[in-house]
């Protein structure tokens, strides 16, 4: 989580101290690492023998699991933001 | 965007699948480890970045203060209960699908983890639900966004730390980064106390 935590803070703090500076724009580097990050992501599911030979056998199932899962995640997130006046 | 991103997922499967059959010519680790953590190390440097020079973000973020927190424990007890009650209506063990839902996302704790504790068929569930919910997050984040600004960071789950924090930041601004950081860093702590917790008490 270290490497995770690390770029995020030095991006962060150095963002923050060079807020008043000229601005760049990063939507085309934000683009293609996330082309690039996508990839890799689809790659190794694609190359995972154990991932894709368990989706036939429980389909439906974790369909309606999954879904259910998300569809409460999102009801509780709108009901306690309301309850703790979130924007 | 997304028509990109849901097109470079297909063939990023696709790559991975042929070059896996074909006796792995790109080694699969340089793609899955290296590609991947370096454009992750690099996304995460460029949206803190933003979100640093972007006065309103940080502004917005201070008012919310420790409010943010609500968001991963409401996305928690949300997929336990949605894991509840899909065990209620399939008839499959609740407790396993349960544990299975409580992966957040996170689909390579939550496979081995459930295999071990709920045995072989219910690791391929864990896998599954959890894959499927990267997917959808993923896939669907140009319609979720629209139903509430928070909801891609529910959909996320445990992923919104670092697979699908940059498409989210992408969607719902520099603001959303905080909030979907430490929802995502706080399930993924969590994910496998709860699978265990879960376990314990069949």
């Amino acid at each position: 989580m270290l490497n995770l935590i690390v770029p995020l803070v030095a991006g962060i703090l150095l963002g923050y101290f060079l807020r008043d500076k000229k601005r760049v724009n990063l939507g085309g580097v934000t683009f293609w690492a996330i082309m690039i990050l996508i990839f890799s992501l689809g790659f190794s599911i694609g190359s995972s023998n154990e991932l894709l030979g368990s989706m036939p056998k429980v389909g439906l199932n974790a369909i309606v699991i999954s879904l259910l899962a998300i569809f409460f995640s999102v009801v509780f997130v709108k009901a306690t933001r309301k309850v703790v006046k979130m924007e | 965007m997304i028509k990109y991103i849901i097109a470079i997922l297909a063939f990023g499967i696709v790559a991975g699948y042929l070059n896996n059959s074909f006796g792995n010519i790109f080694a699969s680790v340089f793609v899955s480890n290296y590609m991947f953590n370096f454009s992750l190390i690099l996304l995460l440097f460029v949206m803190g970045f933003m979100f640093g020079a972007d006065k309103e973000a940080s502004a917005k973020l201070r008012k919310a203060g420790l409010k943010i927190l609500v968001i991963p424990f409401s996305v928690a007890l949300g997929s336990v209960l949605g894991g509840m009650v899909g065990g209620l209506i399939l008839g499959v063990n609740v407790f396993a699908s349960m544990a299975v839902s409580a992966g957040y996302g996170w689909y390579t704790l939550a496979g081995p983890l459930v295999g071990q504790l709920f045995g072989v068929e219910f690791g391929a569930l864990g896998f599954t639900v959890n894959f499927l919910r990267e997917l959808l997050t993923i896939t669907t984040i140009s319609l979720t966004v629209r139903i509430d600004k928070h909801a891609p960071v529910a959909f996320g789950g445990a992923t919104t730390m670092d697979t699908t924090l940059p498409i989210i930041v992408r969607y719902c601004g520099p603001e959303a980064l905080i909030t979907a950081f430490s929802s995502g860093f706080t399930l993924s702590l969590i994910a496998p106390f709860t699978i265990t917790a879960i376990a314990a008490l069949r």
